[in-house]
């Protein structure tokens, strides 16, 4: 492989993790607010308010029931809004952060379904807010899983990323199909996929040893 | 690693000053459940009329589902009140706002069945968690939760994890955290029901410590009798959402007027007839028998040598068949089953002597 194709997999594979990082990044920034609601928000709960809810809960299903292809080009005019433009990786960060929202959001609701009412109970007779709740108990209390379902978003975000190189964003997915696809590059595409599941496997193995430290639930005496 | 629970003497009525005012005052108190959808409202909570005097411990004991979860509930606003009144300090809470009662909860601590530890945080951080809801600088909580840590004894558990700490060390850390904000009244939810008896001792050793040393009145809800007869002044049977019995402890469990409460009591006080001679019992006298007699002793007189004396004075020999004696609130109490030679003198003389004594005294029948 000549210094040049090396040089372009180096550039890609920059490309993606910055779309990947700042899709995953601004995607926890509203997804975890979200996603503490999706949980918290139905009749009974700290912040009900159901009919909010509800909507809310169609709203990110109907994100999340878009195949990501077709999402990309659907919100077209609003990428360009917001970027400016329709092509390029800053451009595609658009389309991955709007599909990262909702996965994310959905996530971070099933993580805070599984703490413990008891829990909540406990805080409230000590006299806590709902806000206090949530910050002291919830998300402290769900960080392991939160971790997980990060890490499970970071991976299909990884996988996102290659398809917006489709549509003229950047990244391993565009160098693959225009290298290793388009002008027949067989190496090129293996070096793509290469670097693709090294990033995968990293990032899972990252992801699953962060969470097990966080997890104080299976030390024993 | 704790001192074992040793009967206290004597609390007098006036200790628990029945006049002075309660700390919690339930009137007439009702909860009804709406049904989920398309069933029946469910009513939880009838009539209940009960004092928590200011210094004592307050027992409520009943089967699952009669209702003593939604009563402590009503007391720090967890749940709320369909009718009647809850007075707390002398102050009507039943239509408070939510805020209102978040205000109250701070000076009410609660422990858990399930202990409800967050598994997040180490020990320290569990028993400071009410203070930093609170606002406390950090400075002042962690002298108060050190504190704290050495009144639980777990000072060297500090920095663990409730995962690592048996059931009785993770109570102890829920007593802990209960205490932090220094309440005045302490509810204790089924608090030993998920502990072995050795633990439960140790347990409620410390929350009658708790309240003779910090002087907090103590609420608690049990189904286990020997928690009532260990720790409470004052007990309340609940049974299908109302109270069907209440009293002083030892009063209740030495002559329990309702049958669910001698239900309860009788796995504590009562004495059985064993077997063999059970079978043979009967009503009338038979020539050369024994009579059966069932002795109730109680307070002072439980520790006098009755049985001795009777051997000494009136000469007639008393056959002991079962007995047990034990503590009831820090009373002595006991219950025995003797034989005494049915012909006369044996029978009369021995009735005649235990009602001199002012003992309870019945025949329960005649053996050959």
């Amino acid at each position: 492989m000549s210094p040049e194709l090396i040089r372009l997999i180096i550039q890609a594979t920059g490309d993606t993790l910055l779309m990947v990082a700042i899709a995953a990044g601004l995607g926890t920034l509203l997804g975890l607010p979200l996603g503490v609601f999706l949980a918290t928000s139905k009749r009974g709960e700290l912040f009900a308010a159901p009919a909010v809810n509800a909507i809310l809960g169609t709203l990110v299903n109907a994100t999340r029931s878009t195949p990501f292809i077709i999402l990309v080009v659907a919100i077209i005019p609003f990428t360009r809004l917001i970027a400016g433009t329709s092509i390029g990786t800053t451009a595609a960060t658009v389309p991955l952060t709007v599909a990262a929202t909702p996965f994310i959001a959905r996530l971070i609701e099933g993580a805070i379904r599984e703490v413990d009412q008891g829990l909540v109970e406990a805080a409230r007779s000590m006299g806590a807010t709902p806000v206090q709740i949530v910050c002291k108990v919830l998300v402290p209390e769900a960080l392991p899983a939160i971790t997980l379902g990060l890490t499970l978003a970071l991976v299909s975000l990884i996988g996102f990323s290659a398809m917006v190189g489709a549509v003229g964003g950047g990244g391993l997915g565009d160098l693959g199909i225009r290298y290793g696809y388009q002008r027949f590059m067989p190496e090129v595409m293996a070096a793509v996929v290469a670097v693709l599941i090294v990033l995968v496997q990293a990032v899972q193995s990252l992801g699953d040893r962060l969470a097990r430290h966080l997890n104080k639930r299976l030390r024993h005496a | 690693m704790n001192a074992p629970l040793k009967p206290d003497a004597f609390r007098v009525a006036a200790e628990i000053a029945p006049l002075a005012e309660p700390v919690i005052r339930f009137e007439r108190v009702g909860k009804v459940f709406a049904g989920r959808r398309g069933q029946k409202p469910v009513t939880a909570l009838e009539g209940i009329d009960l004092d928590v005097p200011r210094g004592a411990i307050v027992g409520v004991i009943g089967r699952s589902g009669a209702g003593k979860s939604t009563l402590i509930r009503l007391v720090n606003g967890l749940e709320r009140a369909s009718s009647g009144r809850i007075l707390i300090e002398g102050d009507d809470v039943t239509d408070l706002t939510e805020a209102g009662w978040r205000t109250r909860r701070r000076s009410t601590g609660m422990i858990f069945q399930h202990f409800n530890l967050l598994s997040s945080r180490t020990v320290f951080d569990n028993v400071a968690l009410p203070l930093e809801i609170d606002g406390t600088p950090k400075s002042e909580i962690a002298a108060r939760v050190e504190k704290l840590l050495d009144l639980v004894g777990l000072a060297d558990k500090r920095e663990r994890y409730p995962a690592e700490l048996s059931g009785g060390q993770k109570q102890r850390v829920g007593i802990a955290r209960a205490l932090a904000t220094d309440p005045k009244v302490l509810l204790c939810d089924e608090a030993t029901s998920a502990l072995d008896p050795e633990t439960t001792q140790s347990i409620l050793a410390l929350l009658k410590q708790v309240n003779r040393e910090l002087g907090v009145t103590i609420l608690l809800i049990t189904h286990e009798i020997p928690v009532i007869k260990e720790i409470c002044d004052r007990v309340a049977v609940i049974e299908g959402g109302r109270i069907v019995e209440e009293g002083e402890t030892f009063e209740v469990f030495t002559r329990p007027q309702h049958p669910t409460t001698a239900r309860f009591v009788e796995t504590v006080t009562g004495v059985e007839l064993p077997a063999h001679l059970a079978g043979r019992l009967r009503e009338t006298p038979l020539a050369g028998g024994s009579a059966v007699l069932r002795v109730t002793f109680s307070g002072a007189n439980a520790t006098a040598p009755v049985i001795s004396r009777l051997g000494s004075t009136i000469g007639i020999d008393v056959n002991i068949l079962a007995g047990r004696i034990d503590a009831i609130a820090g009373k002595p109490f006991g219950s025995l089953l003797v034989s005494v030679p049915s012909e006369e003198p044996g029978l009369g003389a021995v009735l005649g002597a235990l009602k001199g004594l002012e003992l309870k005294a019945e025949v329960i029948g005649h053996v050959a």
